[in-house]
């Protein structure tokens, strides 16, 4: 029966509740799209630390990681790590900011490589990028393959075009020989800010400092903190908008319904019937909401400026905590419908 | 099956104030009778209609269904009373607007635990005796108010209750669209239910197998009465019944109100040659404050007649008789 009322009243004010659904799939939609770009935020920098398949980080000693101290050690110094038992490879790279200004004006992370070396791509496009003046650059950065990309005032050329290939926060990358990134970023010193290694090193060489791939992911992550934390307060207050627009909803529908409550209770209709109804309009509201915001982000998305990624899990999880959300926020609604008086069912006109 | 109540008194609070509609009355409802519980506004109608319903408690005395004690009822027993015991009509109809005519009656019986399709069938029989089949799948907003008493009168009678309580059934209704109802609440009761109609609407008298007088006129008794109080002594209590308009004579009364809470707040004081206290024995009315003296005073008593004999047209006035020396020349 309380299914019966519930979906008749809910016909009965459908078109406040048609609105009450997508006014809350908009705040859901905007929860799921920075769900995302938080999520996008973590999936670069695994993608940034796995595009190295380096076991080991090696920068000088002191440094917090090899993304956001660009200290400098001489390239020459390679050798001595690639002589450590535990070693199986081991090559100098050069991580650096630069600018451009193809197609537009903007800050880039510039990471030098050596050719056929740790973190040197694999394959054709390994090939591609070892050509004089060659450059891999994200999607993200807007150019096309073969277009010109000028990096730090020297022209390059796109060779191959990578995807998600983005860190600090959507920051495209381009990659480049270690040679190349040189000559942009500092003059074309032999120089080198880490070296990566693939085995494990027996002993951490005099001067430097050991990282695990999870060390450098935390490097990664600092600059980025706090924008990550502000981006989950923010998610938690748009709960709390979809929940107040939900709890509105379902109060205000109590409200309207005191009469037809004082009726119920008084031709004996249990209390628990009132709550179950009220329950299944908060979950229906909430549970449209969520799938309409499954749909709104997929087309919001690609307006935002910035990659998202919603993970699979939070599109299954949406639903129900949709539905954990509407109904904690009916609870108010469901407290002023317990309380209604039956003797209100003889206080003349109920409506 | 008969509907018992003896003793009962229903007190509530407005704006502060306690209001005691009903006091020590005795009522009794016999299997298929219809009762009329006639009176005024504010006499206690839809109050005792709410305690026969379960909904209102009582401050004293009991109402019992047989060898049931209404008035005890809890949780369950009390849902079970409200389910199966007693059908309710309501003035306003009080449908639930968003449910069919039908779905309406299958109401209770869902509550009840009857399953869908035995509720559908029972809701279109009961419609169908109603004359309503064709406007089951109607909306209330779509039936007039005939038509929605008449649902209502179904959905009342969904559980085959013993009683009926209905409040006003016919106040919306006009001359046209009230002869079905009443047809119905004259059959209903023949049907061996104890029917109670809580009305001012004299239409309903010649159906009734029993009337309740819920605003008794005391019948007007006792002579001119001179009557002598020493200082706090009580002359009439809050919620007595009233048969004199009293006069001061000498000395100070105070008109006080007793509170919910059990505080009294003073309405007015009343000193030598002005009158108080017309309107209970004028209207039927329970005296609305307990009136005491505040020093030794001297009242007299008048029966409404005398009164009127006395004051004629200015008899709801301000409480002040003109000349201040008639009191005292009269009473002699």
């Amino acid at each position: 029966m309380a299914w019966l009322i519930s979906l008749r009243d809910l016909q009965w004010r459908r078109r406040r509740f048609a609105i009450g659904v997508v006014a809350t799939a908009l705040v859901f939609a905007l929860g799921l799209i920075l769900s995302g770009v938080s999520a996008s935020f973590n999936n670069e920098i695994d993608r940034t630390v796995d595009s190295f398949q380096a076991d080991a980080w090696l920068v000088r000693a002191g440094t917090l990681g090899p993304f956001t101290a660009p200290t400098t050690m001489s390239e020459s110094r390679v050798e001595m790590v690639r002589r450590l038992p535990g070693v199986r490879r081991a090559d100098p790279v050069l991580i650096l900011g630069a600018t451009t200004t193809t197609p537009v004006a903007r800050n880039l992370n510039m990471v030098g490589v050596v050719p056929g070396g740790v973190g040197w791509p694999a394959g054709a496009q390994g090939q591609s990028l070892a050509r004089p003046g060659a450059a891999a650059a994200d999607a993200s950065l807007g150019l096309q393959h073969g277009e010109r990309l000028k990096l730090n005032g020297m022209n390059l050329r796109v060779a191959d075009v990578t995807h998600g290939m983005t860190y600090f926060a959507g920051i495209p990358r381009v990659t480049v020989s270690l040679r190349q990134a040189q000559r942009l970023g500092i003059g074309g010193r032999r120089l080198a800010t880490a070296i990566v290694v693939q085995g494990r090193p027996a002993r951490v060489p005099s001067g430097f400092t050991l990282l695990e791939n999870k060390d450098v992911a935390k490097d990664l992550e600092r600059p980025i903190a706090q924008a990550k934390d502000t981006i989950s307060f923010i998610r938690i207050l748009l709960w709390l908008v979809a929940a107040g627009i939900i709890g509105v909803i379902v109060y205000l529908s109590v409200l309207e319904r005191i009469g037809d409550f004082a009726v119920l209770k008084a031709i004996g209709v249990s209390v628990r019937y009132l709550v179950a109804g009220l329950l299944i309009q908060a979950a229906l509201l909430s549970l449209l909401s969520g799938l309409l915001a499954i749909g709104l982000q997929a087309l919001i998305a690609p307006a935002v400026a910035m990659s998202v990624e919603v993970p699979l899990t939070t599109f299954l999880t949406m639903p129900v905590v949709a539905v954990v959300v509407g109904a904690s926020a009916s609870l108010l609604g469901l407290r002023r419908a317990l309380a209604v008086d039956p003797a209100l069912a003889f206080a003349g006109a109920a409506r | 099956m008969s509907l018992v109540c003896r003793d009962l008194a229903v007190e509530y609070s407005a704006c502060g104030n306690a209001v005691r509609p009903i006091d020590r009355l005795d009522v009794e409802v016999l299997d298929g009778e219809l009762a009329l519980l006639l009176g005024a506004s504010g006499c206690g109608k839809t109050s005792l209609l709410s305690v026969l319903a379960a909904i209102l408690r009582p401050i004293n005395g009991s109402v019992r269904l047989d060898n049931v004690e209404v008035t005890g009822l809890q949780g369950r027993a009390l849902n079970d009373y409200r389910q199966h015991k007693v059908g309710l009509v309501f003035q306003a109809f009080n449908l639930i607007p968003s449910l069919t005519a039908s779905e309406n009656v299958q109401v209770p019986m869902r509550a009840a635990g009857v399953r869908a399709r035995a509720a559908r069938r029972r809701a279109d029989r009961l419609l169908a005796e109603f004359d309503l089949h064709a406007r089951r799948g109607h909306r209330p907003g779509e039936l007039s108010g005939g038509e929605q008493q008449r649902v209502a009168l179904a959905r009342a009678l969904a559980l085959d209750p013993p009683v009926l309580l209905a409040d006003e059934p016919t106040a919306h209704l006009d001359y046209i669209q009230v002869e079905p109802v009443l047809e119905l609440l004259r059959k209903i009761a023949d049907e061996g239910r104890s029917v109670v109609v809580a009305t001012h609407d004299e239409r309903i008298v010649p159906l009734a197998d029993r009337i309740v007088a819920m605003s008794p006129r005391p019948p007007e008794r006792g002579q001119v009465t001179s009557i002598a109080l020493d200082a706090g002594e009580v002359l009439f209590n809050q919620d007595d019944t009233g048969e004199l308009v009293y006069v001061v004579e000498r000395g100070e009364i105070e008109l006080v109100r007793v509170r919910t809470d059990g505080g009294a707040d003073v309405l007015t004081r009343h000193g030598n040659s002005a009158y108080f206290g017309e309107l209970g024995p004028m209207f039927g009315l329970r005296r609305s404050a307990t009136a005491r003296a505040t020093r030794r005073s001297q009242v007299l008593g008048l029966p409404l007649s005398e009164f009127r004999r006395r004051f004629g047209g200015r008899s709801i006035a301000n409480g002040s008789a003109q000349p201040p020396a008639w009191s005292e020349q009269n009473a002699a």
